[in-house]
């Protein structure tokens, strides 16, 4: 793995080695994981790892695909674009893999899909998304996860089911993605009629007092966090100190019910902190999550949380894709397998994951929760999302 | 009022991260650019030693005041003992070495985890009139104020502490005077570490500790620099400046700037007053 002198290589090296314990069979798909497991949102693409692994070990202690087993090779980006290329390139060129699975955040992701188009081989991400999977998609990349765009503005319509009418405040902080989220929610929550008003903070922010002070003078009705799991937990505590109680919504960017839960704790209560996802946390009783639970537990992951779900869900579509693919699946096959590849979620999502030719993304479903005690209880119904409501650019 | 007692409070924590930089300063000639993350590493060690006592915040406080004395030390006899009379860009890289193992170990140890310690972060005091105070605000402003009323009764009074202001006006002199420069030396980075880990345990229960969390680092050198390199006093008011700068510009100008504006301040001063604003004016040539 080509790696800078930087300090996370040492993890990054005990993390290859633990990629190549063990020799792949021949016959073993093999499949490529890279995502960031040292860097800044490592809290986030840590546990939708961990998820992916869990749906495998599973599917292999039932004897894999078509009794083929799945071998998985992971490389740590740190959330860096350089280190993301040299890793796809290690696993496609040495280590032979079909496909590239998980990648980190939209800023490693332009780099990695780039150099794979030119070598063929497809990409899915997970939890975070680019464009590219819109119509007209990229042939080469498709997403089972979050597009910030999208996710905006489910937030905007789902925002109705907090308070119909009022004024919604969105804080980011200073990226593509995050303003890329609080555009498109802006756009959706002024047409539904409500007032608007940003925060805008610079990234490497860990002290969030002065931005949650101009957001409580704003006096908002709801409060809208478009940034990862770690900024939460320093937004929410000092939105309460700063004297907003009201509705806040964390976007699914990483966060699960364990940000919501440690916030909770953090603000002295947990009264009022939403959370919007497009998968399902592991307190729903819906038939999929029997599956999750089953694993976690025979392969020891004690909390398995949304983000576990969300890789869970990547692995069971990579995992539909090889068995569509067939005995003699190629990078080019494999492709081709996903631009039609339909994957029933039970229940782990509100409908199936529906790739067609043009649309890498299809149908998404997001859904309201509100942290009630110690759990996050459904608001309403799914919301189904067909691509973009508006052209905001 | 919420306002002016952030600015207290981060102000203090900015505060006594500069006058960590400023000791070491004063005694060595070193800046030392590890000092975010060994702020931010105090803060984890305080997590995880209060862990080891089931959340008992004074077994932390206590061992990870150890701990960072100790770290301190160690720091100094293994690393910069063998530095004194190079040139002093040699220990500034050594520090910057420093800084990036001890962002590894933020990562190998606490797994980049983002959290809040739990000093009183979730009370928060409402007064008539609709003011709001968190008990860590209050909490971090009485530890700075005592650290610092120490710090001065120390460097006046006590025997070390004198030894430690003749040293920093000329070791040659003072070693001839039979002073244990070594000794000071070695306080210095202890007394500089603890100051930090001070720091991060106070910044992480206000705030929160993640590896961009030693981003403060540049924040309390920035206070150094503009209270005066060889300034305590200065320190303390560079760390409010500081924080003062970063409100004001989120409040009333643009959240997005409010990164950049201690560095407009720090080029201000160091364009008309190259010293800073209590340091002492001969220092210039020895930086």
């Amino acid at each position: 793995m080509k790696t800078s002198g930087s300090s996370r290589w040492f993890l990054g090296a005990a993390l290859a080695l633990v990629a190549i314990a063990g020799p792949a069979d021949a016959q073993d798909y093999k499949l490529g994981y890279v995502t960031d497991l040292s860097g800044p949102l490592a809290g986030s693409y840590t546990p939708t790892w961990q998820g992916f692994e869990l749906y495998m070990k599973a599917l292999n202690g039932r004897g894999g695909v078509g009794d083929r087993k799945v071998k998985l090779f992971l490389d740590d980006d740190g959330l860096r674009a350089d280190r993301a290329v040299a890793s796809v390139k290690k696993q496609t060129e040495r280590d032979g893999v079909l496909g590239i699975f998980g990648l980190s955040l939209s800023s490693t992701q332009a780099a990695v899909i780039a150099e794979m188009t030119k070598a063929g081989v497809p990409v899915v991400s997970t939890f975070s998304a680019i464009f590219d999977a819109l119509p007209p998609a990229n042939r080469y990349y498709f997403s089972t996860g979050v597009l910030f765009e999208v996710a905006g503005e489910a937030i905007a319509e789902l925002s109705r089911q907090i308070t119909p009418k009022g004024k919604v405040v969105g804080m980011t902080f200073d990226s593509v993605g995050g303003r890329a989220a609080l555009r498109h929610n802006k756009a959706i929550a002024e047409s539904l009629g409500y007032a608007w008003d940003e925060v805008v903070f610079p990234v490497r922010t860990s002290d969030f007092s002065p931005f949650a002070q101009s957001v409580a003078a704003m006096k908002p009705d709801i409060v809208v966090g478009h940034y990862g799991a770690e900024q939460n937990l320093g937004v929410i505590p000092a939105l309460r100190q700063a004297g907003y109680d009201g509705p806040y919504v964390i976007a699914s960017y990483g966060a699960s019910e364990e940000t919501a839960k440690a916030a909770a704790e953090r603000a002295g209560s947990g009264k009022n902190i939403y959370l919007v996802s497009r998968y399902a946390p592991p307190t729903e009783d819906v038939p999929g999550m029997k599956a999750v639970k089953a694993a976690a537990k025979q392969y020891g992951v004690d909390h398995p949380t949304i983000m576990h779900v969300t890789g869970w869900v990547l692995a069971k579509f990579a995992a539909e894709a090889l068995a569509k693919c067939g005995a003699n699946c190629t990078r080019e096959s494999l492709d081709k397998t996903m631009q039609t590849l339909s994957v029933e979620t039970e229940g782990l999502s509100g409908g199936s994951i529906q790739m067609s030719g043009q649309d890498h993304y299809g149908p998404t479903y997001w859904r309201l929760y509100r942290w009630d005690n110690d759990r996050l209880v459904g608001v309403g119904e799914w919301l189904k999302k067909l691509g973009l409501k508006s052209s905001v650019k | 009022m919420e306002t002016i007692v952030s600015i207290l409070g981060l102000g203090t924590t900015y505060a006594l991260l500069a006058a960590g930089l400023v000791i070491l300063y004063k005694a060595s000639r070193v800046v030392n650019f590890a000092h975010g993350e060994l702020a931010i590493v105090g803060g984890y060690v305080f997590y995880s030693t209060s862990l080891v006592w089931h959340g008992n915040a004074l077994a932390g406080a206590i061992a990870s005041t150890v701990i960072s004395v100790v770290f301190g030390l160690v720091i100094y006899l293994s690393l910069m003992r063998r530095l004194v009379g190079e040139a002093t860009y040699v220990a500034a890289m050594v520090t910057i070495g420093l800084s990036i193992i001890l962002k590894a170990l933020i990562v190998i140890v606490w797994r980049s985890q983002s959290l809040g310690l739990p000093l009183g972060r979730e009370t928060i005091y409402t007064f008539q009139g609709g003011g709001r105070v968190a008990a860590i605000d209050a909490v971090t402003v009485g530890v700075g104020v005592v650290f610092f009323i120490l710090l001065s009764i120390f460097f006046r009074y006590a025997r070390l502490g004198r030894q430690f202001r003749g040293a920093a006006e000329n070791a040659l002199l003072a070693s001839q005077r039979q002073v244990n420069v070594n000794l000071i030396l070695g306080f210095a980075w202890a007394l500089a570490v603890f100051s930090a880990c001070l720091a991060g345990v106070l910044y992480g229960s206000r705030s929160m500790l993640a590896p961009q969390s030693t981003i403060i680092g540049i924040n309390g050198l920035t206070a150094a620099l503009v209270g005066g390199l060889d300034s305590v006093r200065g320190a303390a008011l560079g760390g409010l400046l500081v924080a003062a700068a970063i409100f004001v510009t989120a409040r009333t100008i643009d959240p997005a700037l409010s990164d950049a504006v201690p560095f407009v301040i720090l080029l201000i001063v160091m364009t008309l007053r190259p010293w800073g604003l209590f340091g002492t004016q001969e220092e210039l040539d020895r930086v």
